[in-house]
């Protein structure tokens, strides 16, 4: 495992009261690109503005290559940003925009030197034709490879994307995506990658860490959250389809969701810290086969992809979407049934989302 | 037969709206034109009824308002060439400082939290609701205390007051319009924010500065008030000179119209040589973002 790269601990921020971050715990290691995911208004940004310096917090620290950086100024932390949607300095051309940080009183090299970098920065990026241009007369996605190339043309501690990808169409942004994965791995560079696309993520990311409103709530590779989403959030999130949720109640060591056939012994759920009662069981789609008998649901959507097909299930204690994996061809409003894998599914607590099941012991 | 009606009608309502624009631009331009021949006219033709069309140009009244030629030595025409060079000098003076000061203060408005914000951006508006009249005595008397009563610092002091609350409003809304990543991304890259407010965010409010410096222009040039209650000889602006000229043979008409036909000139120059910025500025779109 590698040295961490930045630390935060504890970080807190209210703007007028409300708060965006509520103690940001997250550690970015060496050589990794780290996600953080959340949906919009979690705290993405303003974590990442945070790290650079860019924000005075409340409370807590950033460590930044084993220096405490908290009160540092934000020019001398040595990170790179490249925001969502504005970029681009528009006094300045391309080649000037990509030059810029290397012209910084901090950070300032040769001009010779310059323009090697610039130069090896655009070629890498695809945009050497691009370098005399105004940056009016781009593309969104010229735009965003030049913001990128601005960013990349410093070899920073740490580089601090802040969706970077979300304003360009589907096609460029897996293009782009691939790119900076190849210039990763070739640079071993450390990047914290904020982003509320779960595609996106997963595409990059060596690590993901899950963030909601202002704190991360489990940090992992995806197959370790995969294996133990920490709250039921981040089942909402993660997978495609996300997990589906069931109204359940523990009782006999079962868990038993009303109109199933399917009992679930409580034994499959590794260990259980929940008291009879009403819980929340998750469930990958993926655990759920569809069958000839068991639950009982109506196909209330499908949705037809060509090279697959995925249906939306209504049942009296819940609603799941799964892609399916034959070709059976189901129809709106069909009845169906369905059945979960052995030792699949998760509970959590219905008012507060915290996972139950899992607690140490078997997974 | 109804689409000829129809045509008919489309004629009737073009020629229509083609006679209320010529009234309109008479009403407006009429007596612009008006000043500018009677300012080239002499006392006799002047007073001519009917009105005279064919005259001999008379120069007199521009050459007093310019101190030039013949008309400097008359009496008449004493503190013209003077009030112009006050009116010249107060406004450009007082819309420098005050579009200087309303930049720095509208930049801070827009990127700075801080303890009373908001009532001081309201205090800042309010000093523009103040009818002048209200307060022209006190000033009257605190400028005599001061030794800034009858002087070209006193009128720029009272120009750049009047007009900062306003250059502060509009350039906090251009400054607005230029997002904050501008001077993140040179801070992160190694750059100090003041650099990133001169060389990087200053360049996009170009438009911005302008349209300020033309609204902030009119108002000193313009102002009225404080000028006629705050000099009495030596710090005279145009404007009020011209409304109190008079000499030994009576109200000087000539000289009044072309002291007013030179109270127009400058703000249409002014505006002539900013008119792009200002198109750009008046949208207060600044520019595409990139």
């Amino acid at each position: 495992m590698n040295a961490p790269m930045l630390e935060l601990n504890g970080l807190r921020k209210a703007y007028r009261g409300k708060p965006a971050l509520s103690g940001v715990d997250l550690t970015v290691r060496s050589n990794e690109i780290l996600a953080l995911l959340g949906p919009t208004g979690a705290g993405k940004s303003s974590t990442l503005l945070a790290t650079a310096g860019l924000m005075e917090t409340d409370r807590g620290s950033v460590h930044l290559g084993g220096r405490d950086v908290t009160g540092a100024e934000a020019s001398s932390r040595d990170v790179s940003i490249v925001f969502e949607g504005f970029n681009l300095l528009p006094v300045l051309n391309v080649r000037d925009n990509i030059a810029f940080p290397l012209r910084s009183p901090r950070y300032r090299e040769a001009e010779d030197e310059i323009a090697k970098r610039v130069g090896r920065t655009a070629e890498l990026l695809r945009i050497s034709h691009l370098l005399d241009r105004d940056t009016g007369t781009l593309s969104g996605g010229e735009k965003q490879r030049v913001s990128i190339a601005r960013a990349l043309v410093r070899r920073p501690m740490l580089y601090l994307l802040d969706e970077p990808l979300s304003a360009l169409d589907l096609k460029l942004r897996e293009g782009l995506r691939a790119e900076l994965r190849a210039i990763h791995r070739e640079h071993q560079s450390t990047m914290l990658y904020a982003t509320h696309d779960y595609h996106g993520a997963i595409a990059i990311a060596d690590r993901i860490a899950i963030i909601n409103e202002g704190r991360v709530l489990q940090t992992g590779t995806i197959e370790e959250i995969y294996a133990r989403p920490a709250e039921a959030f981040v089942g909402r999130l993660i997978g495609s389809p996300s997990m589906a949720f069931f109204d359940a109640v523990v009782k006999d060591n079962a868990v038993k969701v009303p109109g199933w056939a399917q009992s679930l012994p409580l034994s499959g759920f590794g260990g259980v810290n929940a008291k009879p009662g009403p819980v929340s069981l998750g469930i990958w789609p993926e655990d759920i086969r569809m069958t000839g008998d068991g639950n009982p649901g109506t196909i209330y959507a499908v949705d037809n992809r060509g090279y697959e097909s995925a249906v939306q299930v209504n049942t009296t204690s819940g609603v799941f979407r799964k892609v399916l994996e034959d070709k059976r061809s189901f129809k709106q409003g069909d009845a169906c049934h369905f059945r979960v894998m052995d030792g699949a599914g998760f509970l959590f607590d219905r008012t507060t989302g915290a996972l139950l099941s899992h607690q140490g012991g078997a997974q | 037969m109804s689409a000829a009606r129809n045509k008919a009608i489309d004629h009737l309502g073009r020629w229509l709206l083609l006679g209320l624009l010529l009234i309109y631009t008479v009403y407006n331009l009429g007596p612009i034109l008006w000043l500018m021949i009677s300012s080239l006219k002499g006392r006799a033709d002047l007073f001519a009824m009917p009105p005279t069309w064919i005259f001999t140009p008379d120069l007199t009244g521009y050459q007093s308002v310019f101190g030039v030629g013949a008309a400097r030595e008359s009496a008449s025409s004493f503190g013209v060439f003077d009030s112009l060079v006050n009116s010249v000098i107060v406004s450009s003076v007082g819309t420098t400082l005050a579009v200087l000061l309303g930049t720095l203060a509208g930049y801070v408005c827009s990127r700075f939290d801080f303890r009373g914000k908001g009532d001081f951006l309201f205090f800042v508006l309010s000093t523009r609701m103040l009818p002048p009249v209200a307060v022209l005595v006190f000033y009257h008397i605190m400028f005599a205390k001061l030794g800034l009563a009858d002087t070209r610092t006193g009128l720029v002091l009272i120009s750049v007051f009047a007009n900062v609350g306003l250059a502060t409003w509009i350039m906090k809304g251009f400054f607005d319009s230029v997002p904050r990543e501008v001077e993140q991304i040179a801070i992160v890259s190694g750059y100090s924010r003041l650099y990133a407010f001169r060389h990087l965010v200053l360049p996009m409010v170009k438009g911005g500065i302008a349209a300020t410096a033309g609204f902030c222009f009119i108002f000193a040039w313009n102002e009225f008030a404080f000028s006629s209650i705050l000099t009495t000889t030596q710090a005279k602006t145009l404007p009020v000179k011209i409304s109190t000229a008079s000499g030994a043979t009576g109200i000087e008409w000539t000289q009044i119209c072309a002291a007013g036909v030179v109270l127009i000139i400058p703000v249409l120059i002014f505006f002539y040589l900013i008119r792009k910025h200002l198109l750009m500025g008046m949208t207060f779109g600044v520019l595409g973002r990139s």
